[in-house]
């Protein structure tokens, strides 16, 4: 299933959204869902995914990998209070949540998180077979 | 609780660039784009989308499909902010994710809040790194808010905690509610 979605969706590049593709999923949670913003950046042994999420800290942040789909699911640690009247609104606070089918490229063992300041970083190093290789041209 | 909103002015913001070419090595500008562009910026949240944005989710709702929806439209000022009126006070809100508290100048005169510091975002520029994606917006911001009422300077308490400010300011002595007690004949 996930290697469909791939093969459909992702010709090229190694990390796609998901946005444009609706999830399938239990409606179980209630609330409210954002995506965050988020930059994601490719090195020759490594992409890494950097994902904007205020007011969460590390308890309240998911990581998954799960059958190629990794998946970003948070909720910020302090609400506003109930008691306090909202004079002007900019941004709803809710749980943040997004996913990338991610090719089999990745080494999902070795994937690394972590989170600072509202901001989640992610180390997906490739698979070894797929780094860049020098070939080293001989004379002949 | 009153009638009319605060004002709030956007003086100075650097809009993120827009998504790059996916797999492709692209240029990313990072500069801060001067004041009279900048009043292109909407401070108002009337987001054209928003309402699509509702609609996609209850439509994904009906079908029993969750799609977070992006929150905050293009055009959003840099950093959003919320503002609550409390008993004695105020609260700001303000999402600055990825900052350090020195990152961040708070100051207040009078009733007017005013926020300014750097977000800044390393772009890697070199042969080695491409860049897929980049929706998390960079650059100098200046934001300031009128409070309804007076506020206290001198007791307002700032904290800044997993990438959101919280701006604690009490009303001035004169704006707090006073109770009188109302005594018998």
């Amino acid at each position: 299933m996930a290697k469909d979605i791939e093969k459909t969706t992702n010709p090229t590049p190694e990390l796609e959204p998901r946005a444009k593709r609706a999830v399938e999923r239990e409606p179980t949670r209630t609330g409210t869902w954002f995506r965050p913003d988020v930059d994601i950046l490719e090195r020759a042994d490594e992409f890494v995914v950097v994902a904007d999420l205020p007011g969460v800290d590390e308890q309240h942040v998911n990581v998954r990998l799960e059958e190629g789909v990794l998946s970003i699911e948070a909720t910020p640690e302090r609400e506003p209070d109930p008691s306090w009247t909202p004079i002007y609104t900019e941004y709803q606070t809710g749980g943040w949540q997004r996913e990338f089918a991610l090719s089999e490229r990745i080494d999902a063992a070795k994937i690394q998180a972590s989170l600072r300041d509202g901001v989640l970083e992610l180390h997906l190093p490739k698979l070894d077979r797929h780094r860049p290789r020098t070939i080293q041209v001989q004379a002949g | 609780m009153t009638a009319l909103g605060p004002v709030l002015r956007t003086t100075a913001f650097a809009a993120a660039p827009r998504c790059v070419h996916r797999g492709r090595r692209s240029r990313v500008m990072m500069e801060v784009i001067d004041v009279a562009w900048t009043r292109l910026f909407d401070p108002w949240p009337g987001d054209p989308w928003a309402d699509f944005g509702r609609l996609r989710r209850e439509m994904d709702d009906v079908f029993g499909r969750l799609v977070a929806a992006p929150r905050l439209g293009r055009g959003t000022p840099f950093p959003p902010v919320n503002l609550y009126e409390t008993a004695d006070g105020y609260v700001l809100t303000a999402e600055l994710p990825g900052l350090q508290p020195k990152d961040v100048d708070v100051s207040i005169e009078g009733n007017r809040v005013t926020l300014r510091g750097e977000r800044k975002i390393a772009v890697p520029d070199d042969q080695q790194t491409s860049l897929h994606r980049r929706e998390r917006q960079s650059g100098i911001f200046r934001r300031t808010l009128e409070l309804p009422q007076q506020a206290d300077p001198e007791k307002a308490q700032a904290v800044y905690r997993n990438g959101v400010l919280w701006l604690h300011i009490p009303k001035a002595p004169e704006a707090q509610p006073r109770r009188i007690a109302v005594q018998g004949s």
